[in-house]
């Protein structure tokens, strides 16, 4: 578990954070997100000391940060940053073994983990183990920026705009990976981003900054529902919001039971999103479409009309 | 991916057919025939004293021999109308060629122009002869490039060639007057050159751990940076000779009135003053080089090392410094060539070396023993230059080429 209470941190007497309290539950994803310069880099950096914070008290798991020796508590968290950081003189394995050695494990065990890594990250150890940084695509170097911050096996992971380099279609397949990752190792994450869509495709908890202060914080389908001010509810899209918060919603949490016949030839799977299904209404020309499971079997309809009547709409279970 | 090597490679063909003339190896190489027939090639005086008389290529060898030359050459120029690879590679072998050739044109050159009852006879090596050594490595250097060959190939070709040389001279070229200027001195020469090796080698050693101590302490008090930089950069505007004697009266007295430094062989003469001298000079090239080299490594990775949990310890042993190393050996190769040249003056104060002979042969006026004394210092400098670039180009991490 991370906690912020009433963090700040001045530059030079003028205040870059202020005021910033947050708590991020052990397995839980939080991203921040603001306009350039708002503090919310500086405020993820405070977490594993690369800056110092003024006032307030950051906590890790109940333990105040500053009464651990900074060497030991980075070595505790993972961290990924923007353009991957990776050591340009040294092999793909090597960087990845970086914190494990510092940490002394004995040989095999280091291999082992290396090798687990990089098939937990779809890299081939057999073709890219013993390449340099510079001979891999932006994708594959950010995967091993990831894997180097997973190697000590942290429960805690910082990101500075993980993916912020990489081109749309390579930046969407990594947000696609960290998430099944996440499924299965329920690390504790915060990340910094300036790409809304991507804090709401992967966190449970966003906080919204502006000018060095938390505007707004939350989940993400709470913040959709009810942006506090102008500023939140332009970050979240504006007038896209309703789409936005359609693609946070799932076909099967919205849909209602068949009838005799099939309501209409287009058909949705139910693990879509209402996104997804708002769309195949408008391309077919269909007020409701037919919700198949899995195996191609119908198992319910999606009604626009009902759709559009659900003025409050519900939040799906509640993560 | 075979479809993008394929695409590639027709690429490259397409580039290799409109080929761009190499204006630098043609006109190096027309110059050269210019000069080589309108210039005296070799001289041949009949004795130490007298001024010879000048004798040009087809004179010296034959026309024959001349003729060779100037095909070989033309062959250099013609080849580089239309460079590609392959045009490069006979460039290289024509070059190393004519460099191996040119003791033994020498050789007949004294055959063929000192006559038998002219047992004092001096062949004195002219302009056309320089000039083509000169032209030779300077082509080179450009077909190195061209190739894209490690430095360390065309060190290993002089080191190859100088060696033949070397050969040459001991056993065959008695009559060439540099041969006959170290056949008289030959254990002074060795001595010089030893001592000269003894300046470099050890002012070079003391100004790398002097200069990297210093550009630490800079780096870590920004306060020492301007005055440090500052006051290197002022010795270095002092002229070398100037130096050397301001350093006399302070040294000498020294001495004087501490035995133990006596004892130690430090005088206002010889040495001591030498080795300070040249340690000054060559802490700027070698502070500002380290200097740099250690304050351009990427912030990113130096930040991503402390984020990982590295000591700042293991953060400069494991990546400032592997990161900074070929800059930092760029320094030391700076350093070491201008070290070398600059211990020629040390002569001056009695320190010995190669200049020894340069101060006496211009006293003397006699020019080849000049050149005893340049030629080796020309020919280190391009070996230590050659050898630590390339030491500089393999330590390079494969990220950073």
């Amino acid at each position: 578990m991370i906690e912020l209470i009433d963090v700040e941190k001045r530059f030079g007497g003028v205040a870059a954070v202020e005021g910033i309290s947050l708590r991020v539950p052990s397995g839980k994803v939080c991203a921040l997100v603001g306009t350039s310069g708002c503090g919310k880099s500086t405020t993820l950096r405070m977490i594993n000391r690369l800056i110092a914070h003024d006032g307030g008290e950051i906590r890790l798991d109940g333990q105040p940060i500053d009464s651990v020796d900074p060497v030991q508590l980075r070595r505790r968290i993972g961290y990924v940053i923007q353009h991957t950081g990776l050591f340009p003189h040294w092999r793909v394995a090597r960087n990845i073994a970086l914190v494990p050695r510092l940490l002394r494990w004995p040989k095999e065990r280091i291999e082992a983990r290396v090798a687990e890594l990089m098939a937990l990250l779809g890299l081939s150890f057999d073709e890219l183990a013993h390449k340099y940084p510079h001979e891999l695509s932006g994708g594959q170097a950010q995967r091993v920026g990831v894997a180097r911050a997973l190697a000590g096996d942290p429960d805690i992971l910082l990101m500075d705009e993980p993916f912020g380099a990489l081109d749309p279609l390579t930046r969407e397949k990594l947000q696609e990976e960290v998430a099944r990752l996440q499924s299965s190792l329920h690390k504790t994450i915060v990340f910094v981003t300036h790409d809304m869509d991507e804090a709401l495709r992967l966190a449970d908890h966003l906080v919204i900054m502006r000018a060095g202060r938390i505007v707004q914080q939350g989940s993400p389908l709470a913040l959709l529902r009810a942006p506090e001010d102008p500023f939140v509810e332009s970050l979240l899209g504006g007038l896209e919001r309703g789409l936005k918060q359609a693609a946070l919603m799932r076909v099967r949490d919205h849909m209602g039971s068949l009838g005799p016949s099939l309501p209409s030839a287009s058909r949705i799977s139910i693990d879509a999103s209402l996104r997804q299904g708002l769309s195949i209404m408008l391309r077919d020309h269909a007020e409701r479409l037919t919700v198949v499971d899995g195996k191609d079997v119908p198992v319910g309809e999606l009604s626009l009309r009902r759709l559009i009547k659900e003025t409050q709409w519900e939040q799906p279970t509640s993560p | 991916m075979t479809a993008i090597s394929k695409e590639e490679r027709t690429a490259r063909q397409g580039s290799d057919k409109c080929f761009v003339p190499n204006i630098v190896l043609i006109t190096l190489s027309l110059g050269l025939l210019m000069l080589l027939w309108s210039v005296d090639s070799v001289s041949i005086a009949p004795n130490r004293i007298v001024p010879g008389s000048g004798f040009m290529l087809w004179q010296a060898l034959g026309l024959p021999g001349a003729l060779l030359v100037s095909v070989l050459i033309a062959a250099l120029a013609a080849l580089a109308l239309t460079p590609q690879k392959r045009f490069y590679s006979a460039q290289l072998i024509i070059i190393a060629l004519l460099l191996l050739l040119m003791p033994f044109g020498l050789m007949v050159a004294g055959a063929l122009l000192i006559e038998p009852d002219m047992p004092q006879a001096r062949l004195g090596v002219s302009g056309g002869f320089w000039c083509l050594l000169f032209v030779m490595l300077l082509a080179l250097v450009e077909v190195r490039l061209r190739l894209k060959l490690s430095r360390l190939w065309p060190a290993l070709l002089l080191c190859f060639v100088a060696a033949v040389w070397w050969l040459c001279a001991l056993s065959w070229l008695d009559h060439v007057a540099l041969v006959q200027e170290f056949k008289a001195r030959d254990a002074q020469f060795m001595r010089a050159l030893q001592q000269h090796l003894v300046l470099v080698g050890v002012s070079v050693s003391l100004s790398v751990v002097l200069g990297l101590a210093l550009a630490l302490a800079m780096r870590r008090f920004s306060r020492l940076n301007r005055l440090g930089f500052a006051l290197l950069n002022f010795v270095q505007t002092i002229p070398s000779l100037a130096l050397f004697g301001l350093l006399l009266a302070p040294l000498a007295w020294l001495a004087s009135q501490v035995p133990l430094l006596a004892r130690l062989g430090v005088s206002g003469i010889g040495m001591a003053p030498a080795l300070i001298a040249l340690v000054a000079y060559s802490l700027l090239p070698m502070v500002r080089n380290t200097y740099t080299a250690l304050d351009e490594v990427d912030e990113a990775t130096l930040e991503a090392a402390t984020a990982m949990g590295m000591r700042s310890a293991q953060r400069f042993w494991q990546v400032r410094l592997p990161l900074a190393l070929p800059v930092l050996i760029e320094g030391v190769r700076i350093t070491a060539v201008q070290a070398i040249g600059l211990a020629t003056v040390a002569a001056l104060i009695g320190a010995g070396g190669l200049g020894t002979f340069i101060f006496q042969g211009l006293g003397q006026a006699a020019m080849d023993m000049v050149l005893l004394g340049a030629l080796p210092i020309l020919v280190l400098a391009l070996l230590v230059d050659a050898s630590l670039g390339a030491l500089a180009e393999r330590l390079r991490p494969e990220g950073m080429q």
